[in-house]
């Protein structure tokens, strides 16, 4: 009977011990894969070098600017943010084993801006971020599937889609050209195609549609197409291509001394990548643009100001443009949400208030975001402006007039957004 | 002939074996990059089999590799075949393609033919964004579905890549390397040692090489299904002519006649890019270093094989070995 009870006494107390240790190392289990007492770690894969890196490779230095500002006056709740980067050289096979390596091996809460359609589609489609719960911030690309809660649960667009720019130009067209021949050179694949959709909703007749191959791109070609764009008398040429189309278009039509009414898609119309392809900034003068962030020379907005001083202090001799507003940007959105998490974010807690007020979060953009519980659909629109010489685009008549719409049969209305005044020292409130 | 072929039987099979419970063993990122090692192999192998035996260059492997990926996934999305029939549908595009290939490369040789695989790696991906059917630049899903149920829960999706690709690295070693002992395997030897005399001997050289070719592009189809799995999609830009590049470079590393060396050249491939990061984390230096730190060990590596083991480690290894029971002798 002594024994039993000096046996019971000792299951007991051997239970209480391993409850007690259990129970202590309850909180150190709560924590979210990622998120440490001093630290919160977000990753991000793009090309950083090859061909496609060209002002893309601006986007790690220009988030990681950001966030360097960010825990330099706090951080959030404390937590300094980290960014673990690395190499995708633009192919979906190393887009993979990448993102692999920053969900299994470094770790990462949450990965943000991951880059290139094929590329966030391959690692939806093995690493599958959705079944492991892990947040993918605000890709960037203008695919507009991206935005679809259901089939992509954890991804949030952040560019507006290609079918809303397009639509957008149509508007613009139809208010400002009525009446002139326009033609149209497009990517002959789903950039293309879903350019394309957003023209037809718009109601815009081409004069004529000329196709290129993605790769295909190049003088030669674009001499072709010039052909065909005189053959047609087009007065407006619409040139929603990647920036090597664009940067060969504008550079052949400078020597020949053709100057339609140009007007460029936000993918091809960036003056700093066609100033690396070796085309001079100035054949962009007085062509048409669009974007949905303000224009990178202007001072007189507080977010490019406080942006641009942060850069060229973290980055100094580096050109603040627009791959870099937009890193900025989209690291600060993060630093948004993370903020609005609470002091112990997961990653459940972070999708959630993205859903929940994600559509509220202040950024420097002058269109409003879509983010709802149902729509992960990121900034709905654009404002129109001009390039300048040096191949900077402002807006019309020095302010901006900004539309939105939708990826769908929306129409296209003038918006009315207000952007709300940047938060303190653009520190997320 | 029977005795020894018993015994590499049983030498796939513990192979299997082992490879069966490593994958239990390791986590998940780890077996992600096994079942890209495997990949790996069997890419590599197609190159040894056409370059170290039949003598002929291929710069467009990864061409070929991306012809068996978009078979396999049409033959997947249009007509819902059976996965395993998916790949059998990949090996003989790609071989289809291969022997047209090769009934051109047959006339060509050296530079020329190292020429025109180029313009194939270079062309060919981007065909795919001539066709709705495959998908353009954004590419397809490829997707082999859910491991069996009877694995277990926590059986993973990467386990179950995994097994695939080992399995059939495993079965493509045994058939590549049973041609190479055959009859085909012999005259591939005797053309690419002297095409001459392998002609005087009665060889009819056209064919072979064409038959070389084709058995090659099937294998590098079957590849190129398997990478496609890896990654749930098939794109054009996932066939870049790096892939090409670095698959040759697979097979220098490896020792471009030894075919039991397709493991260096894989494993070197999948493991160069995480040494580089970890040296660069350890000196602690910028992206711009970390990201060109790779492609740098990669050359050097390369370099320093040409210059002391042209043949490959495996093949320096078994000749030092010759060399010293002859001095026994």
């Amino acid at each position: 009977m002594k024994a039993m009870n000096r046996r019971k006494l000792l299951s007991v107390s051997a239970v209480l011990a391993v409850a007690s240790l259990a129970a202590t190392a309850v909180p150190a289990q709560a924590a979210e894969v990622g998120v440490t007492s001093s630290s919160i770690k977000l990753g991000m894969t793009l090309p950083m070098t090859g061909t496609a890196s060209l002002g893309y490779n601006k986007i790690p230095g220009a988030a990681k600017a950001y966030f360097d500002y960010l825990n330099a006056n706090g951080g959030i709740y404390g937590r300094k943010v980290t960014l673990v980067v690395k190499d995708d050289r633009y192919v979906p096979t190393e887009a993979v084993a990448k993102t692999n390596e920053l969900i299994l091996k470094d770790k990462v809460m949450a990965l943000l801006a991951p880059l290139g359609t094929a590329n966030v589609k391959a690692v939806a489609a093995s690493v599958n971020p959705a079944r492991r719960g892990v947040p993918v911030l605000f890709v960037n690309t203008g695919f507009s599937g991206f935005a679809d809660a259901k089939k992509y649960p954890t991804t949030y667009a952040v560019l507006p889609s290609y079918i809303m720019e397009a639509k957008i130009m149509g508007q613009y067209i139809k208010d400002n050209f009525a009446g002139k021949k326009v033609g149209l050179l497009y990517q002959d694949d789903d950039f293309g195609s879903d350019a394309l959709a957003g023209f037809k909703t718009a109601g815009v007749n081409f004069a004529v549609k000329v196709p290129y191959a993605s790769g295909s791109q190049g003088a030669a070609a674009a001499a072709g197409w010039i052909t065909k764009f005189k053959a047609a008398e087009a007065d407006v040429v619409i040139l929603f291509g990647v920036s090597s189309a664009t940067s060969a278009m504008l550079g052949v039509a400078a020597q020949l001394k053709y100057a339609p009414q140009w007007m460029l898609g936000s993918v091809g119309g960036d003056a700093t990548t066609i100033k690396l392809t070796g085309v001079p900034a100035g054949v962009l003068y007085n062509a048409i643009g669009f974007s949905p962030v303000p224009a990178t020379t202007d001072m007189k907005d507080e977010y490019v100001k406080l942006f641009s001083d942060i850069y060229t202090k973290a980055v100094p001799g580096s050109t603040f443009d627009l791959n870099v507003l937009l890193g900025m940007n989209s690291a600060f959105m993060a630093a948004q949400a993370l903020k609005a998490a609470g002091p112990n974010p997961t990653r459940k807690s972070l999708m959630a208030v993205i859903d929940s007020k994600g559509s509220t979060f202040a950024n420097s953009a002058l269109v409003p975001l879509g983010y709802s519980k149902t729509s992960h659909v990121g900034l709905t629109g654009y404002w129109v402006g001009k390039y300048s010489p040096t191949g900077d685009l402002s807006p019309l008549g020095g302010t901006y007039v900004t539309y939105t719409t939708d990826s769908g049969a929306g129409a296209v209305v003038k918006s009315t957004y207000v952007r709300p005044a940047m938060p303190a020292k653009g520190l997320p409130n | 002939m029977h005795k020894k072929q018993t015994r590499d039987i049983l030498l796939f099979i513990l192979g299997g074996v082992v490879l069966y419970f490593l994958s239990g063993m390791v986590d998940e990122l780890r077996v992600y990059q096994g079942a890209s090692i495997a990949v790996y192999v069997i890419a590599i192998s197609s190159i040894i089999l056409l370059t170290g035996y039949s003598g002929q260059v291929s710069l467009g492997h990864g061409a070929l590799m991306a012809v068996g990926a978009y078979a396999a996934a049409v033959a997947r999305i249009e007509l819902h075949v059976p996965i395993i029939l998916c790949f059998a549908i990949a090996v003989l595009a790609a071989a289809i393609g291969g022997a047209l290939l090769g009934a051109a490369a047959a006339r060509l040789s050296g530079p020329y033919l190292a020429g025109t695989t180029l313009a194939l790696a270079i062309g060919l991906p981007s065909l795919a964004n001539q066709f709705s059917l495959l998908g353009g630049e954004q590419g397809l899903l490829f997707d082999v579905g859910f491991p069996p149920l009877s694995l277990g829960a926590d059986f993973t999706q990467y386990k179950w890549f995994f097994w695939i690709a080992a399995l059939a690295a495993l079965i493509s070693m045994w058939v590549i390397k049973n041609i190479l002992s055959s009859r085909y395997g012999r005259t591939w030897r005797a053309i690419r040692g002297n095409e001459v005399a392998a002609q005087l001997s009665g060889i009819n050289i056209a064919r072979s090489k064409i038959l070389a070719f084709t058995i090659s592009a099937g294998i590098a189809g079957l590849a190129g299904a398997l990478l496609s799995m890896t990654i749930g999609t098939v794109s054009p830009s996932a066939f870049p002519l790096a892939l090409s590049f670095s698959l040759l470079t697979g097979a220098v590393l490896s020792g471009i006649t030894t075919l039991g060396g397709a493991m260096i050249g894989a494993v070197v491939l999948v493991a160069i890019p995480e040494v580089a990061d970890a040296v660069a984390n350890r000196i602690g230096s910028s992206e711009r270093v970390t990201t060109n730190l790779p492609g740098l060990l990669v050359s050097a590596l390369l370099i320093l094989t040409v210059l002391f083991v042209p043949n490959g480690p495996v093949e320096q290894h078994r000749a030092r070995k010759a060399r010293k029971l002859t001095l026994k002798k």
